[in-house]
Formats: structure tokens, C-alpha cells, sequence
């Protein structure tokens, strides 16, 4: 209950006024089919400040993200957080995937995760439903581009509308 | 040697013409069309120069500006948080008409309990509401901003009648001001100030709870003057929130009531300093204005946290004169750690300052002030001298904000002192932006309510040179990375945008309240261009010259996106519409690839082409001047045994031609070409760039050739070249160093490359753990 009530807390922050400079919640997520790997291969790119910030509050963990202090449990949590706001199901299944680790590239944190032992012609549909940091910001906005062969497809999901669909 | 021209010529037309007549069989004529040429001149878009505003980019015979001059009084009541205000404004209407009423700007209405800012946006049910938002949403009285007007007089004090239209303010005067006069009216003023850490306004307090005081952060705080110009009429835009200002020019006598333990600075030169800096400070005053190598501290932390429980009720006026500012600011508190250090800028001082809390240290003393000094030496040597004696930078929780020799800027390390890297350089990053915005549009006064892009694009691009050039001149400080890691300016760091949906895309010359991303759309994509066209399209030598033209021109004056398009033109006679139209007037995107290479020898024998037309016309051999044939490798037609010889080797009338013209010394240094390619360029993209080509030779060696944008004007999608060389190629790349912003560069190598995605990549990585 007062985990319930933790989150609930952190759903809903004010529209931002634009400054000089201003802040967007955005994540970029590429899925890409590789057929060397025989793996569905995806990287979700998320700001750092926002993925310390979303540690903190849902976990309490002062990961301090990018900085010679992180925590070596950060990627256990970042994982564990993937896990339970990222889903992707292949023809209708649930099907977990693999998290590699991330790096960071300036202010971005790239998480990187795959599904493997899949080949091409086992899939008929993919779903993806992001829930990424929208725990967090009520105003998250999180894209998709789903690659694979030939078919491309992208989509901008939010907290009312989280999931994509590419049928092949 | 005529009659081989005219041949020549009269084939090759003969052979185009059955070429398109076998590519095109029979169909319905097409429709006309108008000029849809990505390299015509922008006619259309741009207005016709006048007297005003020139054709080279300049202003004209005819330029005028409209200058405002304020006498400001204001009190801060600290209890209340509450500033009451009187000031005379002397208007000159420089204008070569006669003005019917005034115009005056009230920003603080946009947060009146009868804003629309809060209406204009659609809203949806969302799943839960944090509760403080909820209660600030439904249960709480809204915040009680806005101006309240008390009177406003004309210099006789009398009542002038006026209407408020939201943010904005007619005064109706009762005769015209006629063209070169002036009049003065009077207006007093009170308004609550907001929390600006609350919904981040440009302006406001931060209150800390701990030691019960405020630190103000003030601007937008007096009835302003609108922009009267050739180009707007009355530039009377309603402030929703995002498009930033529009200010004329003017000179500013501003007195500031504070309590008296406050410190404050801020636009214009401080009039009574003995009055209100204590023996001690102005001793460290007179040091700082010759430590031209560290900063000197005016007041320290430890007096700072002393004044911090002091809670005076006696007051203190601190009065500043600013000359040719376009506005004013300043900020106050009890909490402000100060410092100095002096530049020397063209030979004259500037004074680098810096005001923060002990909750901005230890970070602030360290680099605020060192900032500063990097964006004005930066800044000027791209522009012009800063003109004004100082430049402040404020510490303010989640600000970035700009105003004439002072600005607002975030940074807060932890509450252990403790500093992550993005604060780091955020902060960096922010104080040069900030500052740097006294260039763009503090001095160079571009007209943000309408084109965001002119100040912040322009400033973004300027804020990459000086923060490339910070890391050059500490590089302890960025360590360990070796380039300062700018978040905007570099090619491919646009590419995410550039590449993304349509639909929520707008051209950089839009309105910046009717924009989808700020972001790119105002700051990320313009400076880019901008890049792009220093270092690919014109190159350092030329864009500088220009780009400094434009900064002269311009300086202290109000320049318009096209006076800033033709000054690039006009001072480097490269023709930039094509590139102004499709970065600056679409949403079109910089993709370009190499799609085919075919590979020839030189050979004495009509090809297969050549006979089929020889056939079709009933013409033999014999009939045809001496010619030289390209042979396709793939056709099969080259003799195997003859490849990569010497063309005079292959073709007998190209060796009688050479022995005909050439003396033995120019045969023996002539070129000898043994492999020819024809290479296929396609362009997925709209945008046309110079075509950026890597070549690589069998024997290791590479050649880079650019062929210029205008490549691409007579066909937009796909251009062929041909490469005589005496080395096998074998590669093609276009765009090798990434300098376009290539949206997609799966196409840009031949042999396509098996790409390594960023995936393998990272896995190998993992591997080589």
C-alpha cells in the first residue's frame, strides 16, 4: 500500500512552462530483427537525469547514474525496471527477453536487451506495450521504431495509448 | 578538328534523343509546371527590399528604430513577496509616421486568474492525479498574478485612457505623436510575485524553507514598451508563454528598494556603490577590477550565511543607470555569495560577476564566473566587442533565463556538495547559452515573439564554438572527455529529430507558440544548419566574414530572418536559397547514397549501344568520325586480355589523335586513365548538400571530391559521375565524416558494407570486457 501510494505520488507533475531551455520527457526505442543473430535486438534510448530520478523515487536508490559513484546495483534495478513497464509478445505470447547492459552516451542512457533463438519466419506479429518512465511523467512520451526486413514502422505511445502492433 | 566537333556532337545528340524515345513509349502529355527548382531564388518568400532593409542584407537609407527611455522606481516588499513600481517612460517615435496610440507590453497578466495561456491546451482525464497537483488544479485559489495598473498619466499628470487587452496595453492618447517627437507618460504599478520553481516562470522567488528567506529573480516587472518597426507596424503579439519578447532600445535610470541586508545586481552600471557596499566590499570591488585571472570574492559564503538570519527591516535603495539595453532585471537576496573577475575584451574591461547561494557551491565558485569569462572572450571574437561593463550570472533552481548583463541559470549540486556530470554541464552549458543570449537577442534585437529561431538557433550555434572552445582551454575541467560534450551543434546528434514523424514537425521559420518540439525546432535544428554551413557548405573563412557582417550590421538594431539570410549571401557570394529553403522552410531531411557503379574500358570497338543506333539509322562505320568507345565490363565486350591497359593502347584513333596534337613530351605526360566508372548517386532526402565522396584505390589510397549542392539541380533524385582513374576503385563513400546529418547511412557505402548495428556493437563490447 504505501509502495502504491509511492508511485501514485510521482504519477503527475505540472506542465513545464518553456524556459530558454527546455526539458522533454522523451525515451527512443529501435527493435530491429537480426538475422545473423536470429534475434529480436532492441535499444531504448532514455535520459539519464530521468532514469536517476525514476530509481530514486520508485526504488529509493541514489544510483547516481553516469558519475564515478554508481551504484553497482543500478543495472539489477534498471533491469528490473525494464522488465516490469517493457513487454513484448510475439504472435499473441508473452515473451521475455534478455537485458545486455547499458552505456551512455552524453546525456542518454542506451539500454540494450534482446530476444533470442527466434527465427524470422516464426514471427507473424509483434506487440510492444512502453510503459517506460510514464510512472514518472505524466507528459512521457515514448517511440517505437519497429525494423524488420523490409517492413518499418513507428509509433509515438503514451500512457493512455502504450502499445504498438507490426504484423508481418 | 571541326568537322570532329560538330560529329561528335551531332552522335551523342542523335543518341540521347532514341534513348529517351526507347525509355518513354507512348503516353498522355504531361501538364505544365512552375518553377519547383530547389535552387530558384526566393523571390516568393522574401519581401522586396526597400528602403528600410536593403537587398544585400544591410539596413537601409530609410532604417529607423523606435527608442523607449525609462525612469524606474520599485520597492520590494519581502513579507508580501510583492513589488510595487512608478515609472516615465519617454517614447520617440522615430517612425517616418505618426503614431495614433501605444502599445505597451504587460508580461505578468500571462499569469492573471483570467489568463487563457491555461485554456489554450487540450486536456484528457489522466489515470491518477498526484495529490498537490489535484489541489492545485481543482481545490486551490489560483495564484493572484498579474499587474495591477493604478494610473496612467501623461507628463502633465493627467489621466491618459487605456484598454487592456490581456498582455497587452493601448494607451490612447489625445493627438497623434507625430513622426520625430516624443511624449512621456507615467504608470504605477503593483503585482504579487510568483514561486517561479513552481511553474517555472521566467521570473519570480525560490523560497528555502530552511533559513525562511526568498532569493528574487526579477524581470517582466514594468509596463514595457511594444516594438513599433517597418516590418510588424505595432509588434502586439499576446504573450501566451512561449514566444519571448519584443523590446525596443533605450536608457534605463532604474532605483531599486530592497531591505537593506539584501545583495543585489543587476542591468547598468551601479550609480551609488559607496552608498551601499560596505569599506570592506569596495576594497574587494577595486581588487576585482584589475584579477583579470580568478575571480575575487565581493561577499563571501561565510557573510552570506550570516546575512541569512538577518531579517532587516530597514531598507536600502540601490540605483543603476543601463545605456542602449532593450530591457532590465535584477536579483535579491539576503542568500547572494558575489564575485568578480575582469576581462579584457578589445581593450577595454569587462566585469564577469556571479551571484549564488551557499546552495549553489561549491560548484558556482569554481566554474560561474570562469563560464562567463569564456562565453564573452568566445562570443566576441565571433561578433563583435561585448559593448556593455559587465556581465552577471545568477543562480536560480531550474532556470535558463536571459536579460541584458544578467540571466538566470540552474546548477544545484546535491545537498552534500556532491555534483553529478549532467548538472556539471548543464550548468556549463546553460551560463553560456544565457550569456551568451546578450549577443542574440540582447544586442543583435531580433524579434523572438515571432522567429524563436533567430535568438536561440543562432545562439545555440554560438554557444557550441565557445563551449568546444571552454574544453580546448580546460581540459582538466571536461576530463575525460576530450571534446566538450555539447548536447546540440553536432550533425548527427539532429539525425533522431530530423528522421522522425512528420506530422510532428515544423518548418524552424514558424511561430514558436505554434511549434510541436521547441527544442529541435528552435534551438537543436538551427544551430545545426548552422554548423553544417561553416564547416561543409562555406567553410570556416567564408561563413565567419558573413556571419560577423551580419553580427555588425545588425548590432543594436532589429534585424529579420531575411536581413540575416541575404548578409550571409551578400558577404561570401556563395547562393544559399537552396539551403535556406529546404533546412530553414521545410521539414525535408539529408539523405544521399551511392546506388550503382559501373565499371568501362576504353575500346576501339563500336559497343552494343553504339551498333544498335548505327543499325537504326543505317549508318556504318565507316560513315562515323574517329571515336572512342567506353566499353561496359559487365557486356562482355572488352577482350579480357586488354583490361587496364592504356587507352592509346586500346583505342588505335584516341593513339592517332594523340600523335596528331601532342609533341612526345605532352604524350609521354599525359594522364593515363585504364579504369573509367560511372557512378550512380541517389538522394532519398529532400534536401540538397554538397555530394561528399571518399574514394578508395586498390592500393590503399583515398581521395575525397566534393561536388557542390548544385549537383543536384537539374535532377533532384539521382546524378551520375564518371571517375577515369589509373587505380582500380575499390570503395565509395559518401559523407565519410558525418558532416550532414545523413538520416540514413545504410546506403552510403559501395560495397554495401554489412553494417554493424549499434546492437553488435555494444555486444562485442560486452565481449571485450
Amino acid at each position: 500500500m504505501t509502495r502504491l501510494k509511492k508511485i501514485l505520488i510521482l504519477l503527475l507533475f505540472p506542465l513545464m512552462a518553456f524556459t530558454a531551455i527546455h526539458k522533454f520527457y522523451i525515451s527512443v526505442t529501435q527493435i530491429a530483427y537480426s538475422e545473423e543473430d536470429q534475434a529480436l535486438q532492441i535499444t531504448s534510448r532514455i535520459f539519464i537525469d530521468d532514469l536517476d530520478r525514476l530509481l530514486k523515487e520508485r526504488y529509493g536508490l541514489d544510483a547516481r547514474l553516469a558519475t564515478q559513484q554508481e551504484l553497482d546495483t543500478a543495472n539489477a534495478f534498471i533491469e528490473k525496471y525494464l522488465h516490469s513497464k517493457f513487454r513484448v509478445k510475439i504472435n499473441g505470447n508473452e515473451t521475455p527477453f534478455h537485458y545486455l547492459g547499458k552505456r551512455y552516451d552524453k546525456d542518454i542512457a542506451v539500454c540494450y536487451f534482446e530476444i533470442t533463438d527466434l527465427p524470422l519466419d516464426s514471427i507473424h506479429s509483434i506487440e510492444i506495450q512502453n510503459d517506460l518512465l510514464t510512472d514518472l511523467f505524466e507528459e512521457q512520451k515514448n517511440i517505437v521504431h519497429i525494423l524488420i526486413q523490409d517492413e518499418k514502422k513507428s509509433f509515438v505511445l503514451v500512457r493512455e495509448n502504450d502499445k504498438a502492433m507490426l504484423n508481418l | 578538328m571541326k568537322k570532329i566537333a560538330s560529329g561528335f556532337t551531332a552522335v551523342l545528340f542523335l543518341f540521347s534523343a532514341i534513348s529517351m524515345a526507347q525509355e518513354e513509349p507512348v503516353k498522355t502529355k504531361e501538364p505544365g509546371h512552375t518553377n519547383q527548382n530547389k535552387f530558384r531564388q526566393m523571390y516568393q518568400e522574401f519581401a522586396t527590399p526597400n528602403g528600410y532593409r536593403t537587398a544585400s542584407g544591410a539596413p537601409g537609407p530609410d532604417y529607423y528604430q523606435q527608442q523607449a527611455d525609462y525612469k524606474i522606481d520599485v520597492e520590494l516588499d519581502d513579507h508580501n513577496a510583492r513589488l510595487f513600481g512608478q515609472e516615465t517612460i519617454t517614447y520617440h517615435n522615430n517612425a517616418p509616421e505618426d503614431l495614433e496610440f501605444l502599445w505597451l507590453q504587460l508580461d505578468q497578466n500571462v499569469r492573471a486568474k483570467t489568463s487563457k495561456s491555461p485554456l489554450r491546451d487540450s486536456q484528457e482525464v489522466p489515470m491518477a492525479y498526484k495529490t498537490d497537483t489535484f489541489a492545485k488544479e481543482y481545490l486551490d485559489q489560483p495564484f493572484d498574478g498579474g499587474f495591477h495598473i493604478e494610473y496612467v498619466n501623461d507628463a502633465k499628470g493627467q489621466p491618459l485612457p487605456y484598454t487592456i487587452n490581456r498582455t497587452m496595453m493601448r494607451v490612447d492618447i489625445p493627438e497623434p505623436l507625430k513622426s520625430g517627437e516624443q511624449i512621456s507618460l507615467s504608470i504605477k504599478w503593483w503585482y504579487n510575485i510568483p514561486d517561479h520553481t513552481i511553474d517555472r516562470a521566467r521570473s519570480g522567488y525560490e523560497y528555502f524553507p530552511k533559513d525562511g528567506n526568498r532569493a528574487y529573480v526579477i524581470a517582466q516587472f514594468f509596463p514595457r514598451m511594444a516594438v513599433y518597426s517597418d516590418v510588424e507596424g505595432w509588434q502586439n503579439h499576446q504573450f501566451w508563454g512561449d514566444g519571448e519578447f519584443a523590446l525596443p532600445f533605450g536608457n534605463y535610470d532604474v532605483s531599486i528598494t530592497v531591505p537593506a541586508d539584501h545583495i543585489l545586481d543587476g542591468t547598468g552600471r551601479l550609480l551609488n556603490r559607496k552608498e551601499v557596499f560596505t569599506p570592506e566590499m569596495m576594497r574587494r570591488y577595486e581588487q576585482a577590477k584589475t584579477s583579470y585571472d580568478h575571480p575575487v570574492l565581493i561577499v563571501t559564503q561565510a557573510e552570506a550565511e550570516a546575512a541569512e538570519k538577518g531579517f532587516s527591516e530597514k531598507k536600502k535603495t540601490w540605483k543603476f543607470r543601463a545605456e542602449k539595453v532593450r530591457d532590465y532585471a535584477f536579483a535579491s537576496s539576503r542568500k547572494f555569495i558575489w564575485d568578480m573577475q575582469a576581462v579584457k575584451l578589445g581593450g577595454k574591461d569587462v566585469m564577469a560577476v556571479s551571484l549564488y547561494p551557499k546552495e549553489g557551491n561549491p560548484l558556482w565558485e569554481e566554474l560561474s564566473t570562469k563560464t562567463v569569462v569564456n562565453t564573452l572572450k568566445s562570443y566576441s571574437s565571433h561578433t563583435f566587442d561585448y559593448p556593455y561593463h559587465k556581465a552577471i550570472s545568477v543562480h536560480a533552481k531550474n532556470q535558463g533565463m536571459e536579460y541584458p548583463m544578467i540571466c538566470w541559470n540552474y546548477g544545484r549540486p546535491n545537498e552534500d556538495g556532491t555534483v553529478s556530470e549532467k548538472v556539471k554541464f548543464g550548468m556549463i552549458s546553460v551560463i553560456t547559452h544565457e550569456v551568451g543570449h546578450n549577443f542574440f537577442p540582447m544586442i543583435v534585437n531580433s524579434d523572438e515573439r515571432q522567429w524563436g529561431w533567430m535568438d536561440e538557433g543562432i545562439n545555440t550555434f554560438m554557444q557550441y564554438m565557445a563551449e568546444q572552445e571552454f574544453g580546448e582551454k580546460y581540459p582538466d575541467i571536461i576530463a575525460p572527455y576530450s571534446h566538450y560534450p555539447s548536447k546540440r551543434g553536432v550533425p548527427s546528434d539532429i539525425v533522431p529529430y530530423m528522421s522522425g514523424d512528420q506530422s510532428n514537425m515544423a518548418p524552424i521559420m514558424s511561430n514558436p507558440e505554434n511549434v510541436y518540439q521547441l527544442g529541435p525546432n528552435a534551438y537543436g535544428k538551427p544551430a545545426t544548419a548552422l554548423n553544417i554551413l561553416r564547416e561543409t557548405v562555406m567553410g570556416r573563412e567564408l561563413f565567419d566574414y558573413a556571419f560577423k557582417t551580419y553580427a555588425r550590421r545588425w548590432e543594436f538594431k532589429h534585424p529579420t530572418p531575411e536581413d540575416f539570410f541575404r548578409t550571409m549571401e551578400d558577404a561570401s557570394a556563395v547562393d544559399l536559397d537552396w539551403f535556406w529553403r529546404s533546412w530553414f522552410y521545410t521539414t525535408d531531411y539529408v539523405d544521399i547514397g551511392v546506388k550503382d557503379v559501373k565499371k568501362y574500358y576504353v575500346s576501339d570497338k563500336p559497343t552494343a549501344k553504339m551498333k544498335e543506333y548505327m543499325a537504326a539509322h543505317n549508318v556504318s562505320e565507316s560513315d562515323l568520325v574517329p571515336l572512342v568507345y567506353l566499353a561496359d565490363e559487365d557486356s562482355n565486350e572488352p577482350d579480357e586480355d586488354l583490361k587496364g591497359e592504356k587507352p592509346s593502347e586500346r583505342s588505335q584513333t584516341l593513339n592517332a589523335y594523340m600523335m596528331d596534337h601532342m609533341s612526345p613530351a605532352e604524350r609521354a605526360a599525359a594522364k593515363d586513365p585504364r579504369f573509367f566508372y560511372e557512378i550512380t548517386f541517389d538522394k532519398p532526402g529532400g534536401i540538397p548538400m554538397p555530394l561528399l565522396v571518399e574514394y578508395t584505390y586498390a592500393d590503399g589510397t583515398k581521395e575525397d571530391v566534393t561536388y557542390p549542392p548544385e549537383i543536384w539541380r537539374r535532377n533532384d533524385e539521382e546524378v551520375k559521375r564518371i571517375i577515369a582513374t589509373q587505380k582500380e576503385l575499390t570503395g565509395i563513400m559518401v559523407d565519410p565524416k558525418a558532416e550532414t546529418a545523413d538520416i540514413d547511412v545504410s546506403n552510403n557505402s559501395w560495397p554495401k558494407k554489412p553494417q554493424k548495428s549499434d546492437f553488435e556493437q555494444f555486444k562485442e563490447h560486452l565481449k571485450g570486457k
